[in-house]
């Protein structure tokens, strides 16, 4: 074998603490190595053509790049070596940047760590194999879970490119948080009325299939081929016979039930149409509150029903869909904000999150979009609004910035400033954080038109004082202490990952940060990607953000899906196990540990034997652990592979 | 004796409906018996089965895998079968298992031992048991030996005497005779300070001269001719005749033997150099049932504790960094 | 080129490649600085690493070996680690009765996003395997011992 080494500077990356061409003068000695040099930026086109004409060059076999981690730029180096007419499996990766110069500064401990990577890798690489993908056929329908923003966009973005998609959201409705939502910022529009086109495109389009009031039970197979259960919750009512008249709704007697649309803002009945604009539009009980389940005797809503739709003995259904992509936006939550005594903890009825402002704001909200507190009804005069609320707070485990809520923050100030003109809003906030196009415009003008009230500084203590509620805190800017009897409070409450996050994302095989956001593929180049081929995020489930960014990530996710099973054939990673079948001995432990039934007994001359599905594995090499005599083989990643790599660390 | 007599009329009466019986005849010496494979009821009188029959029957029947195959079977042989059945290398509908109660077996080293100055054992004109002695008939006269003298260590150790799962058992079940630690050697051993064992197996490992009688002995070690020992690839052993290679094998058969080994002895007892082979194997059975309660070839509920898993592994303290 | 006489110890770690190597590529990006020690081999999942890889770099000269999968219940296979911490919890076992403190072996769990953890990590296992020092070594082959010194 011919092996060409190439050790990268990455500029002063690599370069500023490893000795490079001292790696290089090292490597040209290991065995095999034809070619040996160091490179400023190996990833750049320069530095792929000097690779490709070295190849040529000094007739190379194989290649190591020594760079960055193989998870950044191992496919660019493949493609690179194709070109030159190698197989791209004869390639390895050293990560000296990652694994060496970024962690430590001594040069001469980086320097000599690196030569060592280096010989791994052309240890490993003395046995790589040439290995070609095989092709399969795909699924030419998509998945969407959470039908918010995000997953409105990406359902209609893959349907308009023709792709049959399967929409699921565990509420009745469609419309995630954004149908709660008043008026949008910076441009004060309703939101009901550009959101609401979208859900009935997504009921009329006849692409879609919506599965409302449903969960994803579980998923198996793989990208191209996912085979996906679905959870139909009972509503207890049939949803083809129900025509959304809302009769059931107008007579049902149990008037107490929690509204889970509007925050729990007023009562609302226990079987609901969550809001008049809902996709679809269809009468469901709560059975927790229903005086059927609870008190075993009622069925108003069974005789008043003109289409005999009720039916309280539904029991969950199962439903099984066949896709070949998967994206994932099931949004946010709000955090749980009562962990904070300093605010009342939750006892005090007028002070309420944003997200219940919105709906007391909403004209079409429990007070008709008449601002009433909730302890008596009364219109406020003098609101506060207390931002970061579990945002920038490691005190209650929410390091993190939540990004929306400066902007929402000052919204709801212009907005209270429309419904009440007299009022007066203060806002305690930490930071204003308004990047965006019109954004930091509009926190400008809540302050200047509006006379909103910005007081830089947290709040120390809110306590009742005579109808009133005393909000004290400290003003920054001016040093002082600051009282303000406020008639209500709005907690600019930060978002966290949807309640079920990470369940789902272990359903999906995606990978999840400590607070349930879903990981993406890479940070900055693969944001709607994640790390398990074909399943794609969208919204704030992997991180929060606003509507215009949400809309945006759904229609990238779309066309990650669009472009993924625009394809009739998809290449399998030839990574996968193999079995030499004249050592294999069909004990069948491989075939039980396997988590993904990749391996199959077949019958050889009378005797059994292990035989790989090569579409269905995915290459964990758990039989290749089990196997005693080493009869099954995962490719590029073999015993002999990795005892190499071992040998040429400990031989020396 | 009785119980030999007993076991043949059972052998012939079961023979119509086998391929074949394996049982213990004459052996080499008067001291042990040898693997016996019958065939036809008439040789059922030179069957074998008491104190002498050491050899572990359950070695032969994976390749008899599809056959209807009669066992004979001491406590420990029926952990072998037992194991293999788990496993799914052999099938339960093809064997027929005769069950004894076995009061232990020989060790023909430390039996050589004790005669040594009266003859070799292959001079032994013949030899049975009687009681807790054996009386031996050597050139010079007869004279016994306490079993308790010449037993192996195993057997002191054995918890299960009496084969289980037996479709047939000929006597009367005993209790065993082991109350002690099963493991109480191996924690002495472990209380040497860390260089002494690496010197322990360095002495030891220097002997050994890669005959592989340890592997071929193994009821359990089933890969047989595809054994890695031998492998090119892959490649886990180099062929040089160093301490680190040999001992690494010892390894590998030991890590194949995890939560598998029944502790049966056979690798111990067929080395021709004496090394002792069988700690490495019980420091893991000890390991399993510590963290998974499973004894190899003894619990037969539920899957063997390393091709199987449990979401959370109460007995698995995982370290807190 | 061998160990770094007096100042470091031969490390091997395998990790798996969806969430510990990427979390110890994120501790490189977050520039969380780890002593040099450890040599890092990439296998696609925990499941992968058969416990005699460990021992094979304990017999062969490693003076420690690190282990690292994904969290349990976020295995990319989803279920490679479970085996794996069965296999590597027995093989532990092996350890004392073979005169090797037990100490020179330890697995753990890092997820992708977690550079800090690895950090800690790589700093406390390094630490470890310093305070036990050099391992001792079983004796090679001559002529594989002299085939190490002269590639060297």
């Amino acid at each position: 074998m011919r092996i060409g080494v190439f050790i990268c500077h990455c500029g002063s990356n690599i370069a500023g603490t490893v000795d490079c061409a001292g790696v290089a003068a090292q490597a040209a000695r290991f065995p095999d190595v034809a070619y040996s040099t160091d490179i400023m930026y190996a990833c750049a086109e320069p530095g792929q053509d000097a690779i490709i004409e070295a190849i040529r060059e000094h007739g190379l076999t194989g290649v190591v790049v020594a760079s960055c981690t193989p998870r950044m730029h191992e496919p660019t180096f493949r493609r690179a070596v194709e070109r030159a007419g190698l197989n791209r499996y004869m390639f390895e990766m050293a990560n000296i940047r990652e694994h060496v110069s970024w962690i430590g500064k001594d040069m001469d401990a980086n320097t000599n760590k690196a030569a060592e990577l280096v010989r791994m890798a052309v240890a490993k690489l003395r046995l790589n194999r040439e290995l070609t993908p095989k092709s399969f056929p795909v699924t030419k329908r998509v998945l969407v879970i959470g039908g918010g923003v995000a997953g409105i966009q990406a359902a209609l973005d893959a349907a308009d490119a023709g792709l049959e998609v399967v929409l699921v959201e565990k509420e009745p409705s469609i419309g995630g948080k954004m149908a709660k939502l008043d008026k949008t910022f910076p441009t004060v529009d309703c939101s009901s009325c550009i959101l609401g086109p979208r859900m009935v495109d997504v009921a009329q389009h006849p692409k879609i299939t919506l599965y409302a009031a449903a969960e994803v039970e579980s998923v198996s197979g793989y990208v191209g081929n996912f085979s996906v259960r679905i959870r139909k919750k009972a509503t207890c009512v049939d949803w083809d016979k129900c025509t959304g008249c809302g009769l059931c709704t107008e007579k049902c007697p149990s008037r107490k039930s929690y509204d889970r649309f509007n925050e729990g803002v007023g009562p609302t009945t226990a079987i609901i149409i969550p809001f008049p604009q809902a996709i679809p539009k269809k009468a469901s009980i709560e059975r927790e509150f229903c005086r059927q389940f609870t008190r075993g005797k009622c069925g108003v809503c069974a005789k008043v029903c003109p289409t005999g739709a009720i039916d309280y003995d539904m029991q969950d259904s199962f439903v099984e869909v066949e896709v070949g992509g998967i994206v994932a936006a099931t949004g946010y939550d709000l955090m749980d904000w009562t962990v904070y005594e300093e605010y009342g903890g939750g006892r005090y009825p007028d002070v309420i999150t944003s997200l219940q402002y919105e709906r007391l704001l909403s004209a079409s909200g429990p007070t008709g979009g008449h601002v009433r507190r909730p302890s008596d009804g009364a219109e406020p005069r003098d609101v506060v609004f207390i931002q970061c609320v579990g945002s920038r707070d490691p005190s209650v485990g929410r390091p993190y910035c939540s990004g929306f809520c400066c902007m929402y923050t000052a919204k709801q100030a212009i907005l209270t400033k429309d419904h009440i003109p007299d009022s007066q809003s203060y806002v305690f906030y930490m930071d204003i954080r308004s990047p965006g196009k019109g954004y930091d415009e509009f926190t400008r003008r809540v302050q200047e038109e509006y006379q909103a009230q910005y007081i830089r500084g947290r709040v120390s203590r809110i306590y009742p004082s005579r109808g009133k509620l005393v909000v004290c805190g400290a003003d920054t800017l001016m040093g002082t202490q600051v009282e303000v009897a406020a008639d209500l409070v709005v907690l600019a409450v930060g978002g966290e990952a949807a309640h079920g996050a990470p369940q789902l994302a272990e359903k999906l095989r995606i990978s999840y940060d400590q607070y349930g956001f879903f990981m993406e593929g890479h940070p900055k180049l693969k944001p709607v990607e994640t790390n398990t081929a074909g399943v794609f995020l969208a919204g704030s489930c992997q991180g929060l953000k606003d509507i215009p960014s949400s809309v945006a990530q759904g229609s990238a996710a779309a066309a990650k899906v669009i472009g993924l099973l625009s394809r009739d054939m998809l290449e399998s990673d030839p990574q996968i196990a193999q079995v030499t079948v004249s050592r294999c001995i069909g004990c069948g432990k491989c075939i039980e540990v396997c988590p993904f039934k990749a391996i199959q007994e077949i019958d050889l001359r009378g005797q059994p034997r292990a035989e790989v599905i090569e579409t269905v594995c995915q290459g964990c090499g758990v039989c290749n652990a089990t196997c005693p005599q080493g009869a099954i083989q995962l490719s590029h990643f073999t015993d002999n592979q990795i005892l190499a790599e071992v040998e040429a660390l400990c031989r020396f | 004796m009785a119980i030999e007599q007993e076991l043949q009329a059972a052998v012939k009466a079961a023979l119509p409906e086998l391929d074949c019986i394996i049982g213990w005849g004459p052996g080499p010496d008067a001291l042990r018996d040898a693997p016996l494979f019958l065939r036809d009821a008439a040789d059922a009188d030179v069957l074998r089965a008491g104190f002498f029959s050491v050899n572990n029957p359950a070695l032969f029947l994976p390749e008899y895998k599809g056959r209807k195959i009669g066992v004979l079977v001491k406590g420990c042989d029926a952990r072998s079968v037992g194991q293999l059945l788990l496993e799914g290398l052999v099938r339960r509908e093809d064997l027929f298992v005769i069950g004894f109660p076995c009061s232990g077996v020989i060790d023909a080293g430390k039996a050589a031992a004790l005669i040594a100055d009266r003859c070799e054992a292959g001079e032994l004109r013949s030899v049975r048991e009687q009681g807790d002695s054996i009386v031996l008939e050597g050139p010079d006269g007869a004279f016994s030996l306490a079993k308790k003298d010449v037993r192996a260590d195993k057997c002191e150790r054995c918890l299960f005497p009496n084969a289980m799962d037996a479709d047939l058992f000929v006597g009367e079940k005993r209790a065993p005779f082991a109350e002690l630690d099963e493991y109480a050697d191996l924690a002495a051993f472990e209380q040497a300070p860390l260089e002494e064992r690496m010197a322990f197996w360095e002495k030891e490992m220097s002997r050994c001269i890669r005959c592989y009688a340890c592997r071929d002995a193994c009821p359990l070690c089933v890969c047989r001719d595809q054994c890695v020992a031998v492998a090119r690839d892959p490649h886990w052993l180099s062929q040089a005749d160093g301490i680190r290679d040999k001992l690494f094998f010892q390894i590998i058969h030991a890590s194949h033997l995890a939560g598998r080994c029944t502790g049966c002895g056979e690798c111990e007892r067929a080395c021709p150099m004496g090394i002792p082979v069988l700690l490495l194997k019980r420091a893991l059975s000890r390991r399993v049932e510590t963290l998974f309660a499973y004894r190899a070839g003894i619990d037969m509920q539920g899957r063997p504790p390393l091709l199987t898993f449990s979401l959370e592994e109460p007995r698995i303290k995982e370290r807190d960094w | 080129m061998a160990v770094m006489q007096g100042k470091e110890l031969r490390i091997v770690g395998f990790l798996c490649n969806w969430c510990s190597y990427g979390g110890a590529d994120t501790a490189g990006v977050g520039r969380f600085a780890q002593p040099t020690d450890l040599r890092i081999v990439r296998v696609p999942c925990s499941g992968r690493i058969n416990p005699l890889f460990i021992l094979k770099a304990l017999t062969s000269g490693a003076d420690g070996v690190l282990v690292s999968g994904c969290h349990p219940r976020d295995c990319h296979y989803a279920e490679g680690n479970y085996y794996a911490r069965r296999r590597l919890e027995v093989m532990r076992g092996l350890l004392p009765v073979l005169g090797i403190d037990p100490g020179r072996f330890e697995y753990t769990w890092v997820s992708a996003s977690e550079g800090q953890r690895w950090q800690h990590v790589v700093e406390e296992f390094t630490k470890q395997i310093h305070a036990l020092g050099p391992i001792g070594r079983f004796p090679d082959a001559p002529e594989l011992a002299s085939l190490g010194l002269g590639a060297g």
